[in-house]
C-alpha cells in the first residue's frame, strides 16, 4: 500500500516531507509526496499529515547542498516556489536519486528522468517569475519615507526576490507586499530582512504617499511615453514582454491604464 | 576647467521630455555584463544578466535612463534630429538634476541605472567634461553604485575620456554608418578615424586594466562592461556582406561586446537620405540581428553566411537556415554523437538545448521526444538530424523538398511578404507532402507510448537495488 505524506505548500514543509518519507523506511516506491489542500483522496493508500519542522528542513537543505551542489539546491527552493501539485513527489526523486549517485551534481543533468526535468522545469518558470519580478516591481515613498511595493505573482517569489533588494536599497527602509499570500518581506535600513504575516499591512495600501512621490510618478510616465519611437510601434510586442497582469501596479501603467499601451 | 553656467529656464519636466526624446534613437539599453554588491555606503548594485524595468510601446525594453546631457549640437548630420540646422527645442541638464533624476527612479525601481549621451556643445573636450563631472558627483556624492552607460565623444581629450572611463561600466563610440563614404556623405563632420580613435583607446586600457587587476584584485575598474556601438541601417546603400563585415572586424580587433544596428528612421526631410515607403526596415534589422548572435555565440563567420556575390540576408528564412539550406551535405547529424559546435549549426537547436543535449547524453542516448522536452524546435530541425540512425520520419535530403517544407512551417513574415511566397507550383503528383501538425503529434506521442513501455519493462522491481 502506497503512504502519501502530505506536506505545507512551502519549502520548509516539502523539505520536512522529505525527511520524513526517508526516515518511515518503507521504501522509496511505497511512499508519495503530496502538498496540502488537494481536492481528490485516493482510494488504497495510506495519507499522513507532516507538519513543518525547521530543524529537519534545514538538514536535508544543507545534505542536498554537500551532495548535490548548490545548482540542486536552488533547483529545489525555486520549484518549491511553483503551484504545480506534482512538484513536491518530483523534489523527492530527485533528492532519492542525488544521493544515490556516486556524484550526486550530475542529478539535475538527468533530464531524462521525468521527475529531473519536472524539476528543472518549475526551477525555470519560478526563475523566470522572479527575474522578471526584480524589473517590474514599483516601490512608491510613504510620508514617512519608507518605500512600499505591492505585487501579486502567481509563484511564491517573494522569498527568492527579497536578498536582491536588501542588497540594492540597503540604505532605505522598505516593504514588500504580496497580496495574494497576504505576506511581507520588511528591511531595515543598513540591516537585514525578514518574512512576516501581512494583515497589520493593510493599512500601508491606503495611506498617504509622501510630497516627492506624485511628481516622480509624473516624471517617470513622462518619460515612457516619450522613449517610443512611433514608427516602430508594436503593441504586440510590448505585451508578450510585459504581460497586462503585471500593469495595475506599475507606475507607468497604473491601475485605471492597465489595459492601455503606453503611448 | 571650464566653469560655464548653463542657463536654466525649463522645468525639469520639460528638459525630461525634450532629452529623453533626443535621446531615443540610440538602440543599446542593456543593463548586463558587471556584477557588483552594494558599496555599503550608498544605494544599489549591478546584476550581471540585466534587468529590464518596463517594455516602451515600440516593443524595446526600458532598463536605463537613457538621456541626452544636451540636444544642442555643433554637428549636422544628415540622418540626426538634433542636427544644428534642425528647428527644435533644445535643453540641456546640469549635473544635479540628472543625479536627482537618477536617484529618485532608482530607489523606486524605474531603472536600472543611467544612460548617458549628449550633443556636442561648443566642443567635444567641453562636453565629456561635462559627462565626466555628472558621473563624478553621481558616484562619489550620490554614492550611485548602479549601472551607467556612458558615450564618449570623438575628438575628446583622451585624459577625460580615460577619466570618464574609471567611472562607467559601459562606454560606447557610435560608428554611426558601415563605412567611410557614407559617413563622408552624411556626417561630413565625422570621419572614420575619429571615430575609431577613442574606441582603440578604450580598448587598449581595458586591456591594461585586466593586467592590473589580475596583480591587485582592488584595483579600480576600467570599463568592466566592455564596449560597444551602433550602425544605421539602411540610409546608405551599403549590403549586408559589409556590415556584417564591419561588425565581425569590430568583435576580433576592437574587442566590442556588443555591436547595435538601427532601422534607418526618416526624421529629417532631407534630398540625400532615401524615402522609405514602407517604414523603417526592421525586418532587415531582426535578420542582421539573428546573424550577429551567429557571429557571437553559434562560431559561424561572416564570410560562411555571405559572400560578394550573395551580398543579402534572405529575407525568408533566417540566416542559420539560409547556411544549412546551402550545405546540406553536412547533413543529416547524428544527436547523439555530433560534436557540440555542430549541434550549435543545425536549425532549431539553439544554445541552451545543445547543451542540454550535451548533458543529456552522457547519461543515456536520446529520442526525438526527449529532443522535443529538451527544447529542440523538432518542426525546423528534423530535417538536419538522426536520433540513433533515424529521422523522425522519411524525409528527402533535398534543398528543393526541404525548403518547401520549411516555408509551410511559416515563420511569421510582414503581411507585404506573406502573400507572394509562392515558392513552386503544387504538383498533382504526391512528391512528399509535409505532414500536418497533427500527424506529426500522432507519430511523436505513438514514438512516446512505445519509450514509456519499453522502460517500464527495463525498470521495474530492480530500480532502487
Amino acid at each position: 500500500m502506497t503512504t502519501i505524506f502530505v506536506c505545507e505548500d512551502s519549502l520548509d514543509g516539502i523539505l520536512t516531507g522529505v525527511y520524513e518519507a526517508w526516515d518511515s523506511r518503507l521504501g522509496h516506491e511505497n511512499v508519495r509526496l503530496q502538498t496540502e489542500a488537494e481536492g481528490t483522496l485516493e482510494l488504497f493508500c495510506q495519507y499522513r499529515p507532516v507538519r513543518r519542522d525547521l530543524e529537519k528542513a534545514e538538514k536535508v537543505l544543507r545534505t542536498v547542498r554537500r551532495r548535490m551542489g548548490e545548482k540542486a539546491r536552488e533547483a529545489v527552493c525555486y520549484a518549491a516556489a511553483c503551484t504545480d501539485e506534482r512538484k513536491a513527489d518530483a523534489i523527492y526523486r530527485l533528492i532519492v536519486l542525488g544521493l544515490s549517485m556516486a556524484d550526486g551534481t550530475k542529478a539535475v543533468d538527468c533530464l531524462q528522468n521525468p521527475a529531473v526535468l519536472l524539476v528543472e522545469k518549475l526551477r525555470y518558470k519560478a526563475w523566470h517569475e522572479a527575474e522578471r519580478m526584480l524589473g517590474f516591481l514599483r516601490f512608491e515613498e510613504l510620508e514617512n519615507g519608507v518605500l512600499y511595493a505591492r505585487m501579486e505573482p502567481p509563484y511564491a517569489v517573494l522569498p527568492l526576490i527579497a536578498p536582491h533588494f536588501a542588497d540594492r536599497l540597503y540604505q532605505e527602509n522598505w516593504i514588500i507586499h504580496d497580496l495574494r499570500r497576504g505576506q511581507a518581506a520588511v528591511h531595515r535600513a543598513g540591516g537585514g530582512w525578514f518574512l512576516t504575516e501581512a494583515e497589520a499591512l493593510s493599512t500601508l495600501e491606503k495611506e498617504g504617499r509622501s510630497g516627492a512621490e506624485q511628481e516622480f510618478q509624473k516624471l517617470w510616465q513622462a518619460f515612457c511615453s516619450s522613449i517610443a519611437i512611433e514608427e516602430r510601434r508594436n503593441p504586440r510586442c510590448q505585451q508578450n514582454l510585459l504581460p497586462l497582469r503585471f500593469r495595475p501596479y506599475m507606475t507607468e501603467f497604473g491601475a485605471d491604464r492597465s489595459r492601455t499601451v503606453l503611448n | 576647467m571650464q566653469h560655464t553656467r548653463i542657463p536654466e529656464q525649463l522645468p525639469v519636466m520639460e528638459k525630461l521630455k525634450i532629452l529623453s526624446d533626443a535621446a531615443k534613437y540610440d538602440v543599446a539599453c542593456t543593463s548586463s555584463g558587471t556584477s557588483r554588491g552594494n558599496n555599503g555606503k550608498g544605494i544599489g548594485n549591478c546584476f550581471d544578466a540585466g534587468i529590464c524595468h518596463s517594455f516602451a510601446a515600440d516593443g524595446r525594453c526600458i532598463s536605463l535612463l537613457k538621456i541626452l546631457f544636451t540636444n544642442e549640437c555643433i554637428c549636422n548630420c544628415r540622418y540626426c534630429l538634433n542636427r544644428s540646422s534642425n528647428d527644435v527645442p533644445r535643453a540641456t541638464f546640469t549635473p544635479d538634476e540628472i543625479c536627482e533624476l537618477v536617484m529618485g527612479f532608482y530607489r523606486r525601481n524605474y531603472i536600472e541605472g543611467l544612460f548617458l549621451s549628449s550633443g556636442i556643445l561648443n566642443s567635444p573636450d567641453y562636453t565629456m567634461e561635462l559627462l565626466y563631472q555628472t558621473l563624478r558627483k553621481l558616484r562619489t556624492e550620490y554614492h550611485f553604485g548602479g549601472y551607467i552607460h556612458v558615450k564618449a565623444i570623438p575628438g575628446a581629450d583622451p585624459a577625460l575620456i580615460e577619466k570618464t572611463g574609471f567611472l562607467a561600466d559601459r562606454m560606447s563610440v557610435n560608428l554611426e554608418l558601415p563605412t567611410a563614404e557614407g559617413l563622408r556623405r552624411l556626417a561630413p563632420a565625422k570621419t572614420r578615424e575619429k571615430i575609431l580613435r577613442p574606441m582603440r583607446q578604450v580598448q587598449n586600457r581595458m586591456e591594461e586594466n585586466r593586467n592590473e587587476l589580475a596583480l591587485y584584485r582592488s584595483a579600480p575598474r576600467f570599463v568592466p562592461a566592455g564596449q560597444s556601438t551602433q550602425m544605421i541601417i539602411g540610409a546608405t546603400p551599403e549590403s549586408d556582406f559589409q556590415i556584417l563585415s564591419v561588425a565581425e572586424s569590430l568583435y576580433q580587433k576592437f574587442d566590442l561586446k556588443r555591436v547595435f544596428y538601427s532601422a534607418f528612421v526618416r526624421v529629417n526631410d532631407d534630398s540625400v537620405l532615401p524615402a522609405l515607403p514602407g517604414g523603417p526596415p526592421l525586418l532587415r534589422e531582426h535578420r542582421l540581428y539573428q546573424a550577429d548572435w551567429l557571429l557571437r555565440f553559434y562560431g559561424f563567420e561572416a564570410g560562411e553566411l555571405l559572400s560578394e556575390a550573395r551580398p543579402n540576408l534572405n529575407v525568408l528564412f533566417d540566416p542559420k537556415c539560409d547556411w544549412a539550406l546551402r550545405h546540406l551535405e553536412e547533413f543529416p547529424v547524428e544527436i547523439n554523437r555530433a560534436s557540440y559546435q555542430t549541434l550549435l549549426r543545425v536549425p532549431g537547436i539553439g544554445v541552451k538545448s545543445a547543451q542540454r543535449i550535451v548533458k543529456a547524453r552522457r547519461l543515456g542516448s536520446l529520442d526525438f521526444p526527449d529532443l522535443k522536452r529538451i527544447g529542440v524546435v523538432l518542426k525546423r530541425a528534423l530535417y538536419f538530424i538522426t536520433c540513433r540512425g533515424k529521422t523522425l520520419y522519411p524525409v528527402k535530403i533535398e534543398e528543393d523538398y526541404i525548403t518547401r517544407n520549411l516555408l509551410y512551417v511559416k515563420e511569421k513574415l510582414p503581411p507585404q511578404l506573406q502573400g507572394d511566397v509562392t515558392y513552386r507550383q503544387l504538383s498533382l503528383f504526391d512528391d512528399g507532402m509535409p505532414l500536418s501538425f497533427g500527424e506529426q503529434a500522432e507519430l511523436l506521442a505513438a514514438e512516446g507510448q512505445e519509450l514509456l513501455t519499453a522502460g517500464a519493462d527495463a525498470g521495474g522491481a530492480g530500480r532502487f537495488v
